[in-house]
């Protein structure tokens, strides 16, 4: 029956609690939307990162990653790739020769990353040839080896398809080697900064270049079959290519994995900011609905309802007040964030900002599901916190004075 | 039979200049099946009395007594556990709750003592048709007079099936008409049932109905008459 009246006197003043009701909703909703829409531009980054740039594990020599040296290398890379793609919930494994060259064009130079690739196989862990804007994609149309740029850095060295570029890089006997290569492609992907950086090639015009042997690679690139099983698959890989570095993409790139393991905090400390904020509207119409009924509080503790029952009743009330304000929010929430979880958010206005962050122009909300719980609960403790002061004055009341208060 | 004993009884309330003794030394009992008015004017301490009587408010000195009970010794949680079971309360104002209808209004306090619902549905049924509502048990408050409302309120009263009912100027805010049908109704409740009525009152009609008169002025008892 408590239950039953405390639900009614939520309705007592609707005007009152529809506003309330309006003010968490409004709040929620925002919150929450706010919420997938940070998921979904860092759900973009790890995308791009890992389909274009670092795949989901990568297999390297010990102490590749510290200094590129050629000398590094896995041994058997091939072959050893072929094993990782026969593993469990891998999607594919590109072996690839990796050098750090000083690249010449007729109108400027640079530095950058060299990848030696199979094309066919790299297509099949990253999807540069999906972004390909200019050009054909490591195919060789003259004598001169292809070579795949970067939008950012064609813009920078004025490189065409077609250009010719000289490469200059150390060479596995330490000796400074020089080869020239045609642009056969430009890619662009949603990041600048990635596409200023590296260079496709073949691996075997590569190879020929660091004059390295056969069955050496630098790098083996994994794909698998979804993100979050890098953890678990990562063990089956470092077996098979036992003695090597196998690291993850979170590993990888660690401050991507500071933004992904942070995000929930994030979000819930801007949702507590929020709920902190409506708290005060929620004392303020709680300690109104006790204030105005002084007088039926007085009767009911004459009658003999116990301090106990007068609080929980209007916890109850509070509790019930915003968690109806709570889930008309998360409901909304959650409904305009599927609605652009299929139709992603244009913003291509801020295209260059964005993509210097390796961001898409498009972004898709995601709402984070498992957050949902955590949600409920961090608004049923707004409304019983808020509860507490107006809870406490209805029950520091005298009967006697109360019940004939006017 | 005594059911209320009251041995000099004081209330001074302390105000920042003034201290004003609202009860001073009253002593008188009330024996079971009575139905009594308290009658003074206004600041006499009718209803402090009633207050203390009905443990909403503390006595400066001495003490009352219920069926062997001293209830100003009693805990704030026993005290209000003791008024649901033993007192019934029915107000200048109605004071019921607006959110419930007639008949939610008199069941809530068996609520409060853990009836079982078919007990309830009974003795509201029961108590509602006694006080001439029996029609009108699922409306609300507000779509009820204000003597309807407090028949209601009587109603609520008894719910409990105390011992005896306290009414604080139960006709103050009635007409004519629905003061004599209210009085009727707890003359007759009190003849049939044995229900003890104590009222406070300055109307005369409520005085008249009384079998015992007890007229108080500064807080003292200045006659006691029975008819």
């Amino acid at each position: 029956m408590i239950l039953s009246i405390a639900w009614r006197n939520v309705w007592r003043s609707k005007t009152r609690s529809l506003v309330m009701i309006a003010a968490i909703a409004l709040g929620l909703f925002a919150g929450i939307f706010m919420m997938a829409f940070m998921n979904g531009m860092y759900n973009s980054r790890i995308e791009s990162a890992t389909r274009s740039e670092l795949s989901h594990i990568q297999v390297h020599a010990p102490h590749f990653l510290d200094n590129t040296e050629s000398e590094l290398f896995v041994p058997n890379g091939f072959a050893l790739a072929e094993q990782i793609a026969a593993l469990d919930s891998v999607e594919a494994a590109s072996p690839r020769l990796i050098a750090e060259p000083f690249i010449m064009a007729a109108h400027g130079t640079g530095g950058g990353k060299m990848l030696g690739i199979d094309p066919e196989k790299e297509k099949q862990v990253t999807d540069i040839w999906q972004h390909l804007i200019e050009g054909t994609y490591l195919e060789k149309t003259s004598r001169m080896p292809p070579v795949l740029v970067g939008k950012k850095l064609a813009d920078k060295l004025r490189l065409k398809v077609g250009t010719k570029i000289n490469v200059q890089l150390v060479d596995f006997n330490g000796d400074l080697s020089s080869k020239g290569y045609r642009v056969a492609g430009i890619y662009k992907t949603v990041n600048t900064g990635f596409d200023e950086m590296h260079l496709f090639v073949n691996i075997n015009d590569l190879r020929s270049q660091i004059g390295i042997q056969p069955d050496a690679v630098h790098e083996i690139a994994i794909l698998l079959k979804d993100n979050s099983y890098a953890p678990l698959v990562k063990p089956a890989v470092q077996k098979t290519a036992a003695g090597m570095d196998v690291q993850s993409w979170k590993e990888l790139s660690p401050e991507m994995s500071i933004i992904t393991d942070s995000m929930d905090q994030y979000m819930y400390i801007f949702i507590l900011i929020i709920l902190i904020a409506l708290c005060f509207g929620i004392i303020n119409t709680m300690l109104m609905a006790v204030l105005e009924r002084v007088k039926e509080i007085g009767m009911l503790m004459a009658i003999g309802m116990n301090k106990r029952k007068i609080f929980n009743m209007i916890i109850l009330e509070s509790v019930m007040l915003t968690l109806t304000g709570g889930l008309v929010g998360i409901l909304l929430g959650i409904g305009v964030s599927r609605i652009f979880e299929q139709h992603p958010i244009n913003l291509s206005a801020f295209a260059q900002g964005l993509e210097q962050y390796g961001m898409s122009t498009e972004i898709a909300t995601v709402f984070p599901s498992h957050s949902l719980g955590i949600l409920i609960t961090l608004v049923v403790l707004t409304g019983l916190i808020s509860a507490i002061y107006p809870a406490r004055k209805a029950l520091k009341l005298n009967p006697a004075e109360a019940t004939r208060t006017e | 039979m005594k059911i209320i004993e009251i041995k000099n009884l004081h209330k001074i309330y302390n105000g920042s200049s003034v201290s004003v003794h609202a009860v001073n030394g009253i002593d008188m009992s009330i024996e079971e099946g009575e139905f009594t008015a308290i009658v003074g004017p206004s600041g006499s301490g009718k209803t402090t009395l009633l207050n203390i009587i009905g443990g909403l408010d503390d006595a400066t000195e001495g003490s009352v007594e219920i069926e062997g009970v001293k209830i100003n010794e009693l805990s704030s949680r026993k005290l209000t556990d003791f008024r649901m079971k033993n007192i019934g309360f029915v107000f200048q104002a109605y004071n019921l709750i607006p959110v419930l209808t007639a008949k939610e209004n008199v069941e809530f306090i068996m609520h409060l003592q853990g009836s079982k619902k078919a007990d309830r549905d009974a003795r509201t049924s029961e108590l509602l048709k006694a006080v001439g509502l029996g029609e009108m048990m699922d409306r609300r408050p507000s779509k009820l007079s204000g003597g309807q409302q407090q028949r209601v309120a009587v109603a609520r009263a008894l719910a409990s099936k105390p011992k005896f009912v306290l009414a604080d100027e139960p006709t103050a805010n009635l007409d004519s008409h629905s003061t004599e049908n209210l009085l009727d109704i707890m003359e007759q409740l009190n003849k049939e049932e044995k229900i003890t009525f104590i009222f406070s009152t300055h109307d005369q009609r409520v005085v008249n109905k009384a079998r015992r008169v007890i007229t108080i002025e500064d807080g003292k008892i200045i006659s006691d008459i029975r008819k």
